[in-house]
């Protein structure tokens, strides 16, 4: 009988810190959701090399400093020095790819994009407007 | 630029989304004047508007002559001289091979051989018989079709661009899902910036050309194209000569050029002729510029794209001779 109390009790404890755990996990993870991104006006980059540093939010867990180096005007490389998350270089490279290009490569439209959901979604808008009395 | 003198909007027709930007103190006439000129285009030219020219030409094939507007009589014949030039790459009558393929689509089936060697029988743009004197054009056997999608848009965007000039427009462009042209420059004199859709990452693009007073049209392999159920991918720009999606080596073909008819024309043409032959025929067009990408995502453009072509970073690029 006094083994069942023991394992219960350690049970609720169990449960408890998980509860508490888990709401400050949340807590960190709102934190990073909702920090928001300044302003980059792309046009005006200087040369060289530039060291950029993020303490990692509320915990820290997430720490790590990125140097970027920009020629003539434009994004040429970007390197993490340190990563505190261990993500693999091929997820970074990934990301950081997509903010380069999205910068390099900025249109007015484009060619060859059939949009082919939000144009299924603009026929079925046609047709239930034509559906309205 | 003052706000109320930019007009914007998205539409529905011609079977894609149809976007349109304007500058210029005129810009809400002209944008509400374009809509209607597409309306009435696609009342003309679709073969799937029950009275239309095309799908009256087509109802009564093999039966007799039609009488149809002057527009539309001069699109067919110039599209039937297309044909007639780059023998067996582009043929409008296509019509009754794409609604078999439309069948393929909808079931999801793989195509079967039998059924595809029968409408190709039907398909042959020398069947079309022009009579000048009273506009009236002849499909001469029973069951054919003309399916104007591989030039129409690229027509509907010469026309477009006309009436933005009737208003008095210096700067606008229109996009038939992907069939880009336009107007001028952008209002700070500067080229539009045209993004060729990258064949293989919806979401992204793998190139960049600035452009003024040009078309833009690409022919990809990746629209409407359809899955079976053995999981073989078909992609929706025929090959007339065997019935099938043209197979290349290319899998997206982008034309710039001042016609947006013409390079709608080519476009489909250069996607089903392959780079070798293609290069031939650009020999003839030497104010036309493409940009070429094959199987293995290798760029090639012509010369003169040089400056003007910005490729994604880590994306290869050769020059044509």
């Amino acid at each position: 009988m006094i083994g069942w109390i023991i394992a219960f009790f350690f049970l609720v404890i169990i449960i408890l810190s998980g509860g508490y755990g888990w709401s400050k996990i949340k807590k960190e993870h709102n934190e990073i959701m909702s920090m928001p991104f300044s302003q980059i006006n792309f046009d005006e980059l200087g040369e060289g090399s530039f060291e950029g540093y993020f303490e990692g939010g509320m915990y820290k867990w997430r720490e790590n400093s990125i140097k970027v180096t920009i020629v003539s005007g434009k994004i040429t490389d970007v390197q993490v020095l340190q990563n505190k998350e261990n993500r693999p270089s091929e997820f970074t490279n990934d990301l950081f790819e997509r903010v380069i290009n999205k910068k390099s490569l900025e249109v007015d439209t484009i060619s060859g994009a059939t949009l082919t959901s939000k144009a299924y979604l603009k026929g079925l808008e046609d047709a239930l407007k034509k559906a309205q009395r | 630029m003052d706000r109320q003198n930019i007009a914007q909007n998205e539409l529905y027709c011609m079977g894609t989304l149809i976007s349109q930007k304007i500058f210029g103190p005129n810009s809400m006439h002209a944008i509400k004047a374009s809509e209607l000129e597409i309306k009435r285009l696609n009342n003309m030219l679709s073969r799937f508007v029950s009275d239309s020219d095309i799908t009256k030409i087509n109802s009564a094939a093999g039966l007799m002559p039609v009488m149809v507007s002057d527009e539309a009589f001069r699109l067919l014949k110039y599209s039937a001289e297309c044909s007639r030039i780059y023998n067996g790459c582009f043929d409008i009558t296509v019509g009754s091979i794409a609604t078999l393929w439309n069948e393929y689509k909808i079931k999801k089936i793989s195509p079967v051989r039998k059924d595809i060697r029968k409408q190709l029988a039907k398909v042959n743009f020398r069947d079309i018989l022009f009579d000048p004197d009273n506009s009236s054009v002849l499909l001469k056997k029973k069951g054919q079709s003309i399916d104007l999608g591989g030039i129409a848009k690229g027509y509907a965007s010469d026309k477009v661009l006309e009436v933005y000039k009737n208003f008095g427009i210096e700067s606008a462009f229109v996009n038939f899902g992907g069939n880009v042209a336009v107007l001028g420059s952008k209002p700070d004199d500067s080229p539009w910036n045209v993004g060729i859709r990258h064949p293989r990452h919806k979401d992204s693009v793998i190139g960049v050309v600035a452009v003024k007073n040009k078309s833009v049209i690409t022919s990809g392999d990746y629209q409407r194209y359809y899955i079976d159920n053995s999981g073989k991918h078909y992609h929706h720009i025929l090959n007339p000569k065997t019935g099938y999606p043209a197979n290349s080596g290319l899998i997206s073909v982008t034309v710039v050029a001042e016609s947006g008819v013409l390079a709608d024309a080519l476009s489909t043409i250069f996607f089903i002729a392959g780079v070798e032959k293609s290069i031939r025929i650009l020999e003839y067009f030497p104010n036309i510029d493409v940009v070429f990408i094959d199987n293995d995502l290798n760029l090639s453009i012509t010369p003169k794209l040089t400056c003007s072509f910005i490729p994604l970073d880590g994306i290869k690029v050769s020059e044509l001779d």
